[in-house]
């Protein structure tokens, strides 16, 4: 199963973390520690890294003999990284980080870092149509999509209902404020480290 | 949602805006408080608190603690806007974690949403379930979530939640889900035609089947099935192609399942699951440069190798995976040199001969040098599971080198794996002792205790060897700095047997006294109080040293340490004594050899890789590790955890004085006079007997059901079953032992039987072979008919018919059970015979036991007459010839076949038929040179003939 998500940027700080597995420790300490290990490694390695020193944070006492792995992919300036065990398919999760983002750029049409801070409940929402419990939930980016579209749907919908005199407003995606935008790159074409084209 | 969240926007744009973390935390102490103020308050309408929770979470996913707000998420919950509902949940399933007290209030709310009519609430509270859900939760709520898994108006994203959130519930608390009453009914959804449905329930029946492997059987052929729509005849809809292959996920998952299955036995099963292997591994000869597409069929070809090493290791598939992997294990692409090495090492831990990974023996040596440490842990890996007799020497040679170089982190594990490898391949002791004291002088730090253990252990029970120990470890002692698990050794080591080299020049008694003792000063208390049983052992047969060993225990009688100081004053007082005592030749008698025990170190591997949630289907090691393991597993599964046999104590030791010679019997404490193959035969015997006690569905019973197939007994084609939805006919070939049956299942309603699928019960599958020619088909168009093709086998006598279980969605899920016309009479076939040779025949077979016989009473026809053409349609269709002028009562039958048999050969039958019309009965008598036969026969005439009372 899958025991984290974690989306940190080139410094180091989480831009969405989500855990499937009680932790035992800070959740910061954690994050710090994968990114201490991860930004380390040059690009041209594997995605993949055996994990034995995070067992403590994910109750070694439970599950003593976990195997833990650490599957990431760099994309610009933010990592993407899945805690998993050796029950998932190494590749498998790279393929899944990939279906991650690209639903997130469909959903932020072209999605770029500051829209995961100020979307943040946005990316659970859309996480949650990935992910659910730890388990791939769905990999099609056309049924992701049509599930974010219609939670946006209803979300209006209600909106509307108890605010009858705004003019759309809440609800639609994908409206940054323009002195929000700060183009940090587009991801999904910004594969860095292995594979990249 | 953020937008149309003032405050909210501002109060992240602050954030971002402050320039230190005080600023940041002051900024975020502010905004608590004003929070709490305004909790504390009350009277906030939804959008107030929608406001404040997403503040909270914001916070929260910052780092910081917060306690408050939680009471609000709990509102929003059961609030009937999405949007305020959405942020509660998001709150409910951030903050809060499965013990919490708060998710107490929540249960209810969530039910409420489960029930409701809008689909999109339902997922909102799956998806709290399957991320917070204790046990509460579970007990409260499995029902309502398995009744929207199973629903036929369920929509597809509801039913995938459904399956995810289902799954959850069995991790946290396996006793919440019926597993085995739910079984067929979930094993169905495989069929569903939304791919997206089949990932989720997958991973479900994954789950369950682990630990319900017989109850979940059904799913190996849906698996093999969907795999081969999906690979072979590319039947999947274009959306789940991702980067044009056909949704890797699911394959991956697929493929998973199947290896937690034994091969299945179906020959029509194993050639598509075949094909469908065969298929995988060619795809993936043609490389493409899109990193993703390469990346999604590198998936499945790992996955699909490790399938096919599970099958059969001997199958020309593994040839081919073994080339493939000889590629992939010098590949460019640091990801496919990682995923090349470990399925070998998964190769290589299943494998007879591992001649096929030895050849690549210099890449993998290279590989420990690899720029990536992930890839270097699998070199590692393999390199422990192709260890054997023959390459051991190279093989620890190259581990000790590395050990040197190699990372830290890595150092523990290797050494125990350097162990463990020394101990059980040693060619020869010397090398074995070399080895473990170069092992401990290069990485003593990352020497466990049980290491130095075995060693003296080993020593201590090789007479051979106590010499050449004595010699070698005073040598490493030598060196300037030695670790003290070393002088450990060289103190327990020379104490013992330093008097067998005492006389050798340069091991003098005083020259091992003073390279111990110079040694201690840097060493610990535990150590310490070693060396001190060594010198007391050496006042016994070093006389010559009693004055300086005294002069010691002298100096640690006043030493802080109570345990040295006790140990210093008695062995004063024992040295003390006067020349003659002899308390101290007692005390000091040479150890007797250990009991033989298994060795400490595997068990300390063994503890590090158990089981995981979804068990490993292999683990790093040699063959007898897994095969051992997988004894072991089995019988977990059996017991069903009650009494859990870790896997290290499974291999039992036997003292076994003739093979004490046998370095590698005495030494492992494992017990290799088992072959792998007696090794593997009780698990694969447990696990046919398994699924062979499956228990039987009852049949569908009635007084058409029983007529229909009594008449099938002697004709051969028929209806075998009808109701208002289905018809089942049979029609069948018979020639010899070999047989055909065509099944043919019509679909009588006006819409389709979806997750169709058929199951045969054999109860005597040594006797009666029943096969599918081909996969049958999981779906039966509306008024339409499908053929199911069966192969049939007769080997030896049968007297239970099989039994084929269909099943099937058809707003419900339903299952039938019906006997198939298959008895022992349909291997029969006629014979011509005259009337010198049956009666010479039926003589010489005799009466009883060979000769059964019955009488019974009979219908007449209309007319009052004995029914004649009914009479001989049952004994021509039970494939007798029908002998007439033998007797000479016209209405009497005589009849002669030859059962014929695959395995038991053939057996003759004789039958006479002799009934009566006044008296309404009939004497049926048959002779067979077999008892069985001839009773079993006796029973089949009989049963259409008689009255239907």
């Amino acid at each position: 199963m899958i025991h984290a998500v974690l989306i940190f940027n080139t410094s180091g700080v989480p831009r969405l973390t989500k855990f499937y597995s009680p932790i035992h420790h800070s959740s910061q300490t954690l994050v710090q520690r994968i990114f201490s290990l991860i930004c380390t490694r040059p690009a041209g390695l594997c995605n993949f890294l055996d994990a034995p020193e995070l067992e403590e944070f994910l109750g070694k006492k439970s599950h003593e003999d976990e195997r833990l792995r650490v599957v990431y992919r760099s994309y610009a300036t933010l990592h993407f990284v899945f805690l998993v065990d050796a029950s998932e398919s190494e590749l498998g999760i790279l393929d899944l980080i990939q279906v991650f983002v690209e639903s997130l750029d469909r959903a932020f049409e072209n999605v770029c870092e500051l829209d995961l801070v100020f979307h943040f409940d946005e990316v659970h929402h859309i996480l949650a149509e990935v992910i659910q419990g730890g388990l791939v939930l769905e990999t099609n980016l056309d049924e992701i999509d049509r599930s974010i579209k219609q939670a946006a749907q209803a979300r209006k919908t209600s909106f509307a209902s108890s605010n009858p005199l705004s003019l759309g407003g809440g609800g639609g995606l994908g409206q940054r404020s323009a002195g929000l935008q700060t183009p940090l790159g587009w991801l999904t074409g910004k594969l860095s480290g292995v594979g990249a084209i | 949602m953020a937008t149309g969240m003032r405050g909210l926007t501002q109060f992240i744009a602050d954030i971002r805006g402050a320039r230190v973390r005080e600023l940041e935390e002051k900024r975020i102490n502010k905004e608590m408080a004003n929070i709490r103020k305004r909790f504390k308050d009350g009277n906030l309408d939804g959008y107030q608190k929608k406001k404040y929770v997403a503040k909270i979470i914001f916070t929260y996913i910052l780092g910081y603690k917060v306690d408050v707000g939680h009471m609000e998420a709990v509102n929003l919950i059961s609030s009937n806007k999405y949007s305020e509902k959405q942020i509660g949940y998001l709150a409910v399933t951030l903050l809060m974690h499965e013990n919490s007290d708060f998710l107490r209030l929540v249960v209810n709310s969530i039910r409420k949403d489960l029930d409701d009519n809008n689909e999109i609430h339902n997922c909102l509270a799956l998806h709290a379930i399957a991320n917070v859900g204790g046990k509460e939760m579970a007990e409260a709520l499995a029902e309502d979530v398995h009744r929207l898994l199973i629903s036929p108006t369920s929509q597809s994203f509801v039913k995938k939640k459904a399956a995810l959130t289902l799954l959850r519930m069995y991790r946290k608390h396996p006793d919440v889900i019926p597993a085995e009453e739910w079984a067929l009914r979930i094993v169905s959804i495989m069929d569903d035609p939304d791919l997206g449905v089949v990932i989720c329930v997958t991973s479900l029946v994954m789950a369950l089947a682990q630990d319900h492997l017989d109850a979940y059987a059904v799913c190996y052929q849906k698996a093999v099935d969907r795999l081969h729509r999906l690979v072979v005849d590319h039947e999947y809809s274009a959306t789940y192609a991702y980067y044009k292959v056909p949704s890797p996920w699911l394959q991956v998952k697929l493929l998973r399942l199947l290896q937690y299955y034994p091969p299945s036995d179906d020959p029509t099963i194993r050639s598509v699951l075949h094909n469908v292997l065969q298929v995988i591994m060619n795809n993936s000869a043609e490389p493409t440069r899109n990193v993703q597409h390469n990346n999604a069929q590198h998936a499945i070809l790992f996955e699909a190798i490790g399938l096919a090493i599970h099958l059969d290791t001997n199958s020309p598939l593994v040839g081919t995976a073994a080339v493939l992997l000889a590629r992939f294990i010098s590949s460019k692409e640091t990801n496919v040199r990682y995923l090349g090495l470990d399925t070998m090492a998964h190769l290589a831990a299943r494998a007879d001969s591992l001649e096929p990974i030895k050849k690549h023996q210099g890449t993998i040596i290279l590989s420990l040098r690899d720029k990536d440490i992930s890839v270097r842990r699998r070199a590692l890996d393999l390199l422990y599971s192709m260890c054997d007799v023959d390459n051991s020497e190279l093989i620890v040679g190259e581990l000790l080198r590395y050990l040197r170089v190699a990372d830290y982190g890595l150092r523990e594990e290797m050494v125990l794996k350097i162990a463990i490898l020394t101990e059980k391949y040693a060619n020869s002791y010397k090398w074995y002792v070399d080895t473990i004291l170069d092992l401990i002088s290069a990485a003593g730090d990352h020497v466990g205790d049980e290491v130095w253990y075995r060693v003296v252990q080993i020593v201590t029970n090789t007479e051979d060897l106590q010499e050449y120990a004595a010699k070698v470890v005073f040598e490493h002692m030598k060196s300037p700095s030695s670790h003290e698990s070393l002088v450990k050794v060289g103190g327990y080591i020379l104490g013992e047997y330093g008097h067998l080299i005492a006389n050798s020049p340069g091991y003098s008694p005083l020259e091992q006294f003073q390279l111990l003792h110079a040694k201690s000063q840097f060493c610990g208390a535990p150590t310490r109080a070693l060396l001190l049983s060594t010198y007391i052992k050496w006042v016994n047969v070093f006389p010559e040293l009693k004055p300086q060993l005294i002069n010691v225990f002298e100096r640690y009688r006043h030493v802080l340490d109570s345990e040295l100081q006790q140990r210093a004053c008695e062995f004063y007082a024992i040295a003390s004594r006067p020349e003659e005592d002899e308390l101290l030749q007692n005390v000091c008698e040479e150890m007797p050899p250990f009991p033989p025990r298994q060795s400490a170190l595997l068990g300390r591997l063994n503890r590090k890789q158990g089981d995981t949630e979804d068990k490993r289907t292999w683990v790093i090691g040699g063959k007898e590790a897994n095969l051992e393991r997988q004894a072991s597993k089995r019988l977990t599964v059996m017991t069903t955890g009650a009494a859990r046999l870790s896997n290290g104590s499974t291999g039992v030791s036997q003292p076994d004085s003739a093979s004490a010679q046998d370095i590698t019997k005495t030494l492992a404490g494992l017990d290799f006079t088992t072959s792998p193959d007696q090794a593997e035969a009780p698990g694969l015997q447990h696990a046919s007997s398994n699924l062979s006690t499956i228990k039987v569905p009852p049949v569908v019973a009635g007084p058409n059901v029983d007529r229909w197939f009594d008449k099938l007994t002697y004709s051969a084609d028929g209806v075998l079953y009808e109701d208002i939805q289905l018809q089942i006919g049979v029609k069948s070939r018979y020639h010899g032992h070999l047989g055909q049956l065509a099944i043919y299942v019509g679909n009588k309603i006006g819409v389709p039987l979806t997750s169709f699928t058929t199951t045969m019960h054999v109860s005597e599958p040594e006797a009666l072979s029943v096969t599918f020619a081909k996969m049958p088909p999981t779906m039966i168009a509306p008024r339409t008919q499908t053929q199911l093709l069966l192969h049939i086998e007769c080997n030896k006598f049968f007297r239970t018919p099989p039994v084929m279980t269909v099943s099937f969605l058809a707003g419900s899920h339903q299952t039938l059970s019906v006997r198939l016309p298959l008895v022992i009479t349909k291997f029969f076939e006629g014979v011509k015979l005259g009337p010198t040779e049956f009666f010479e025949r039926w003589k010489l077979i005799g009466g009883p036991p060979r000769e059964a016989q019955s009488i019974f009473p009979i219908t007449l026809n209309a007319a009052g007459h004995i029914d004649m053409p009914k009479h001989r349609q049952v004994v021509s269709g039970l494939r007798f010839d029908i002998l007439d002028g033998i007797d000479p009562n016209p209405t009497n039958i005589v009849g002669a076949g030859v059962l014929h048999m695959a395995v038991e050969g053939k057996v003759g039958c004789l039958m006479r038929l002799e009934p009566n019309r006044e008296a309404k009965l009939c004497r049926v008598t048959i002779r067979s040179t077999s008892e069985d036969v001839a009773s079993e026969v006796q029973k089949l005439v009989q049963k259409p003939l008689t009255t239907e009372s």
